[in-house]
């Protein structure tokens, strides 16, 4: 297990509670799993990923990730409608344990910009870890 | 309870590699370490994996009554059970079995080791030594031909697993030639402690004695090993450094999960325990005469058993993905329908299998056998159920947590081409 200053927390993207990240790509925000969040949930074998078109509140549960320790809901950071999934995870699943900020699971058009700046920044997020 | 929870003599080893550790039996024990779970447990299909065991219990028992306190209290017939002609147990050879209350349920499991005439040694689970032992001496009353010892702590266990077992243990043995001539399955040689368990000579290089049981809890090839704590750290780094070449790995308690899940090698008090020990995979467990029909021996719990009803039955299943089910109050089995049939026991993803067609293959499959090569499983959710009534093997059923839906299969084995019977000449 990684100690709190071993995680790696880019400030490129913001941070949720649930340990989920969002980073702006133009007009559509990718959505992936901190480091932190592979390293608790240990090796990842699948990720439930949802469909194109689906709408999701900001709060609400948009896939799992199955770790070999437990099943995990994955809960959007902001608002919007998936625009493209990450299949690369479907056979790769291993890829958010490795590249946990590459790999993000899916690309959102987000229903209100103004979500992502309530959401946490790297040093903010690394408070809230600490506890 | 931080102040409570014990730990094994190797703890500041899994500490020391950063291990994700968790509370089990009461133990602070590592889940997995860096490599992962998943290598972990593919680590002890195809080269070694090395696992800390010493949360495990042992007790000894000494004098002319033991083998008749173990006839009234174990479910093996000790005078029945090893081998296709069912011999006596004899010096050098061990049984698994189970504990039973006066219901039939199962107080935990326990593999026996005959040492001497007159000296045995049981390892039961986390937890267990207290309990077993205060159940062994209430069946004993204070009669004095049967001391019975709890080495709770006291004696450092590990587990060396996978098809190079073997060939690795020769690398630090004083005398491998000897101590793996005719080691049968279920068969052990050495003693932790020569001077209480006497035992024939078995070192390693430096002259530290250790017991070495051809068993383990993975349903592959290898050893448990037994030492004094003090030697454990030394035993550990010796396995580590002489298994390189074959890319042993420590394996957490992840991976032991998966590993014996997919072996179909029951938890105690997870998969069996206190509730009627009938129809479940592992009634092979009791002395059952030639016929199947009634025991060889009465026991504790015999007699509940042979006069029950119908039971619950415990059945192995696997799944057609990885994805698992998080047992919780609201986990349940269902038939296709949604009715309920009863409660999910076990659910874990043994990651080194997955369907090929109808079949299941793992990497340990040979090709000729259906493993196609490269083979990339994608590992396959497995465990097992409760239910009310036996269902056909075959049968499908659905796993929920309230929520999401699976559906897996009922089957008798779930992993295939398992080692652990291996003849040890082919893997020295």
């Amino acid at each position: 297990m990684k100690e709190l200053e071993e995680l790696h927390l880019p400030d490129d993207v913001r941070y949720t509670d649930e340990h989920e990240w969002a980073r702006v790509t133009g007009d559509t925000v990718r959505i992936g799993v901190s480091d932190y969040a592979q390293d608790q949930l240990g090796d990842i074998v699948f990720v439930e990923l949802p469909a194109i078109g689906d709408s999701f509140a900001k709060g609400d549960e948009f896939g799992t990730l199955e770790s070999v320790k437990a099943v995990s809901e994955l809960y959007m950071p902001m608002s919007g409608e998936v625009v493209a999934v990450n299949t690369a995870l479907t056979d790769s699943p291993e890829l958010i344990n490795q590249q946990p900020y590459d790999a993000w699971i899916i690309e959102i058009k987000p229903a209100d910009r103004s979500e992502y700046d309530q959401l946490f920044s790297a040093a903010a997020y690394l408070d809230l870890l600490k506890g | 309870m931080e102040h409570t929870m014990k730990t094994t003599p190797l703890h500041g080893w899994h500490v020391g590699q950063s291990a994700n550790m968790a509370t089990f039996g009461g133990y602070d024990m590592p889940l997995w370490y860096p490599s992962g779970a998943k290598a972990e447990h593919l680590a002890a299909l195809t080269g070694a994996g090395l696992f800390d065991t010493s949360h495990m219990a042992v007790l000894t028992l000494h004098g002319p009554g033991v083998r008749d306190l173990l006839q009234r209290t174990f479910s093996k017939d000790l005078e029945r059970c090893i081998g296709p002609r069912k011999g006596p147990l004899i010096a050098g050879r061990c049984v698994y079995g189970v504990f039973l209350d006066t219901s039939g349920w199962v107080i935990d499991d326990a593999i026996v080791y005959q040492c001497t005439d007159q000296d045995y040694m049981l390892v039961v689970n986390a937890s267990m030594g207290g309990p077993i032992a205060a159940h062994l001496r209430q069946e004993q009353q204070g009669r004095p031909d049967a001391k019975i010892v709890d080495h709770t702590d006291q004696v450092g266990k590990m587990d060396l697993q996978g098809p190079a077992a073997a060939r690795i243990l020769t690398r630090i043995l004083a005398n491998p030639e000897q101590v793996f001539e005719k080691m049968v399955y279920f068969s052990f040689k050495g003693s932790f402690n020569p001077q209480r368990l006497p035992a024939d000579p078995l070192t390693l290089l430096d002259g530290t004695p250790l017991m070495v049981s051809r068993t383990g809890y993975t349903g592959e090839f290898g050893f448990e090993l037994f030492i004094a704590p003090e030697h454990i750290e030394k035993l550990w780094n010796l396995l580590l450094a002489a298994g390189q070449p074959e890319g042993i790995l420590a394996c957490g308690l992840a991976a032991r999960d998966s590993l014996r899940a997919g072996a179909g090698l029951p938890l105690s008090h997870q998969d069996i325990g206190p509730w009627l020990f009938a129809c479940n995979p592992w009634l092979f467990v009791l002395p059952w005469n030639e016929q199947g029909t009634a025991f060889t021996k009465e026991f504790i719990g015999s007699a509940a058993l042979l006069t029950a009803g119908n039971a619950p039955c415990t059945l192995a299943y696997a799944g057609f993905d990885p994805r698992k089910i998080t047992i919780s109050d609201t986990s349940l089995v269902t038939d296709l329908d949604g009715k309920p049939l009863g409660t999910i026991l076990t659910c874990t993803t043994d990651m080194a299998i997955d369907r090929v067609g109808n079949a299941i293959v793992s990497v340990a499959t040979p090709i000729e056998a259906g493993r196609s090569e490269p083979f990339a499983p994608r590992g396959l959710c497995c465990g097992f159920v409760r239910v009310e009534q036996k269902l056909p093997l075959g049968t499908e059923v659905v796993l929920t947590d309230g929520k999401r839906k699976l559906k897996v299969e009922i089957r008798d084995q779930i992993r295939p081409d398992r080692t652990a019977r291996t003849p040890m000449h082919t893997m020295l």
